[in-house]
């Protein structure tokens, strides 16, 4: 059986010796490695993390973000998507290879103002975010309430295989879409629904670091709606 | 000048009550502030210093981007009110030195490798001072960074030591910043030994500086302890014991 | 995105703004004409002779008051003299950057102290020591900590603030030379002036707009007050316009609120 250490831990922590892979938000000085962040710190057969409670969001190719558009050039869109670059939105990515900003209007498509749903194509440490929506479920977000939560948060949110999104969003009956990035969109069909669903996005925003906090939730809802959760 | 009546009596206790080898009270509270990406508030005896970390973000001009690294930008001010005499809000000479040097202080602890063509901005606003204010806004940015979830290999603690009536003191005030013999300002990476701020003012003899950096680097242990205490609450509330690395 | 100086609020958002707005309710739950949680803590910077510390929803900003002696303006040999200014600290937004005071910046402060200036709070002639050559002067600086919108009316109630609890030194003439009695006195107060801000987002005038109500509003009137009910000083800001009508229902707001936030500051303060 696997054994994870589990501790938290601040900058500077000693976490383990050279033995140990370093594997993320960890440091090797000499022969010992050193937590970077605040977080809670994993030592296991894999190696040594600290899983951060706080930080921008940086891309990653594949990611889906929810973006806000901002501006346009002639051949772009220019997207914030909460982190420390803009994302940039080929105009050709949504009009095909023939786009022409003479005989195409950028502005029928996304306005500034618009929030969207985009994955990113491609990011390196030379050039800014690269975006698309030419995928399924991508695009223009039409309706919902925007829930802002620290991208650490987000595999919280998301949970083991989907399993805490999935419990929000049955109890609730709304709709959730979450980006990487920490902007979450929830759509439902009543208001007190998305209420709730509020509610337990902050919840779980605010309990990332306890244990047993899917069951809290889980209890939290059943409490509300009256119904059993499984 | 000569002071008239000592800064040390007889007893070994100083003008505000304290030993030599006492901190002033210190206070440390994490993410006071809304729209920052990090914060913190920090009091060291009267001095209260309020400290917020934006970034990375984009740099504005563009020009100024580093195609490898992070900027980090530290900028160190006064309120008006913060000082005996009203203090004109444009920034003197002395601030930009002190954020100069704060710059230096935080630097080596900061991964700036990693995050490529961004800035990092530190603004540190003295509300109060009280002798030793640069080591308080230091001691706050390093809480604010880790707050902001920025990659750090080390925090950076600091605290001053000086020399009053011929006697080595930890955490010197105003009066003996004004009226003392000398003054050591130091930062101090705590799991690294390593120094990265110091600064002398006045004159010390061999065995005094040595004495005068050993008594400021204590003193930066005990503020670390104090900066990892405030951390630990306000992330994983106060039932969290801060015990030693593993 | 940090080049533009102004918050580009969601189309989905604003959506949600106008929708509860024509229920008369605003996004974060409160009524046109309620005010966010106000919090005022004062004397929190004991080296000074006042200080307050607000918190207005997510706006937060402080006050600190020096009084020293200084010498008069040449025109006003009979008054002692007050100077406001305020700072909008780079801490306080992604927005806000370090250098002098821009153009919004100096409209705070300049707002900030007509209407102090106007509604006479304070007697400058009892801040002088030798007319025409040495007077006390009043400086009232502010740090803006957290930009969360309305930053007019948290300025000016915590220069209000830290004025109504400001101790200032006793000073004497002795053979024409100003002498510190060491003893403390109280500021002269003679009014208790309260701004009320307000923002007109379409035919709607909502009181103490948030940061979101603010990158959404067409115009702003900021508007102070005295306990008689008087107007002191207004200020109208924005490129949007008002009607007539509207004024007016904006000077009777400012009256009403100003009487409520008046009864509440003196509280804080001691001072009722």
């Amino acid at each position: 059986m696997q054994e994870i250490k589990r501790r938290y831990v601040v900058p500077g922590d000693l976490i383990g010796d050279g033995n140990v892979r370093p594997v993320s938000n960890v440091v090797r000085i000499g022969d010992k490695i050193f937590a970077t962040r605040v977080g809670i710190a994993e030592v296991s057969r894999e190696g040594a993390r600290v899983i951060p409670l706080s930080g921008v969001y940086i891309p990653k190719v594949g990611d889906l973000v929810i973006g806000k558009i901002i501006d346009h050039s002639a051949m772009a869109w220019e997207v914030n998507i909460n982190s420390c670059f803009p994302g940039h939105l080929p105009a050709q990515d949504v009009f095909g290879r023939e786009f022409s900003s003479a005989r195409d209007d950028m502005t029928a498509k996304f306005r500034v103002g618009d929030m969207i749903a985009c994955k990113i194509a491609a990011f390196d440490r030379s050039r800014d975010p690269l975006l698309t929506v030419a995928d399924k479920d991508l695009g223009k977000i039409p309706k919902g309430e925007i829930v802002r939560i620290s991208p650490t948060r987000v595999p919280r949110l998301i949970g083991k295989r989907g399993s805490m999104i999935q419990t929000i969003e049955q109890s609730t009956k709304c709709g959730i879409i979450i980006g990487q990035n920490g902007i979450t969109v929830v759509s439902g069909p009543t208001p007190d629904g998305i209420l709730l669903a509020v509610k337990a996005i902050k919840m779980v925003e605010e309990e990332a670091h306890t244990a047993n906090l899917t069951q809290r939730v889980k209890d939290m809802l059943q409490s509300v709606t009256g119904e059993k959760i499984e | 000048m000569k002071r008239l009546s000592k800064l040390i009596n007889e007893q070994g206790i100083r003008t505000d009550g304290r030993k030599v080898n006492e901190l002033r009270p210190i206070k440390i509270e994490v993410g006071v502030l809304k729209n920052a990406d990090g914060s913190a508030y920090i009091e060291f005896g009267k001095n209260k210093i309020i400290v917020a970390v934006y970034g990375p973000k984009e740099v504005h001009p563009k020009h100024m981007a580093l195609p490898d690294r992070s900027v980090l930008r530290c900028r160190y001010h006064m309120s008006p009110f913060s000082v005996q005499e009203r203090k004109n809000p444009a920034p003197s000479r002395r601030e930009i030195e002190i954020s100069k040097v704060t710059r230096d202080a935080l630097e080596p602890a900061l991964m700036l490798d990693d995050y490529p063509r961004t800035a990092i901005d530190v603004y540190i606003e003295v509300l109060q001072a009280d002798g030793g204010s640069r080591c308080t806004g230091i001691a706050g940015a390093s809480v604010a960074l880790a707050d902001a979830g920025i990659n750090m290999r080390d925090m950076v603690a600091a605290c001053a030591a000086g020399k009053v009536d011929d006697t080595i003191v930890l955490d010197i005030n105003d009066e003996e910043d004004k009226e003392g013999q000398a003054d050591m300002p130091i930062a101090y990476l705590p799991n690294l030994n390593q120094v990265s701020l110091m600064q002398v003012d006045g004159k010390l003899s061999k065995e005094e500086y040595r004495k005068c950096l050993d008594t400021a680097i204590e003193g930066c242990k005990k503020v670390y302890q104090l900066q990892k205490e405030a951390l630990m609450k306000k992330y994983f509330g106060d039932e969290i014991d801060v015990g030693g690395s593993e | 995105m940090s080049k533009k100086s102004n918050v580009i609020v969601e189309h989905l958002r604003r959506a949600q703004m106008n929708d509860l707005l024509a229920a008369g309710k605003r996004l974060d739950g409160r009524g046109v004409t309620e005010s966010r949680p106000m919090k005022i803590e004062t004397d929190v910077i004991k080296k000074a002779n006042g200080s307050a510390l607000v918190t207005l929803g997510n706006t937060q900003v402080i006050a600190g008051v020096k009084v020293q002696v200084d010498k008069p303006f040449p025109e006003l040999p009979d008054k002692g003299l007050l100077i406001c200014s305020a700072e909008v600290l780079p801490l306080a937004s992604a927005y806000a950057e370090p250098g002098p005071p821009d153009e919004d910046a100096i409209e705070l402060a300049r707002v900030v102290d007509r209407g102090i200036r106007e509604s006479e709070m304070i007697d400058l002639k009892k801040l002088v020591l030798i007319p025409g050559e040495k007077v006390l002067a009043v400086f009232a600086d502010v740090s803006v900590l957290n930009v969360g919108g309305n930053l007019f009316d948290a300025t000016s109630y915590a220069v209000v603030s830290a004025l109504l609890t400001s101790k200032i030194p006793k000073m004497e003439v002795k053979d024409g030379k100003i002498v510190d009695t060491g003893k403390l006195m109280e500021t002269p107060i003679d009014a208790v002036p309260i701004s009320v801000t307000m923002a007109r987002i379409g035919d709607t005038i909502l009181v103490d707009p948030t940061s979101e109500e603010e990158a959404c509003m067409d115009a702003r009137v900021t508007m102070t007050t005295d306990a008689e009910g008087r107007v002191c000083a207004v200020q109208k800001g924005g490129t949007g316009t008002f009607s007539v009508e509207q004024i007016n229902h904006v000077v009777a707001t400012a009256i009403s609120k100003g009487e409520e936030i008046r009864a509440k500051i003196k509280s804080v303060t001691g001072s009722g």
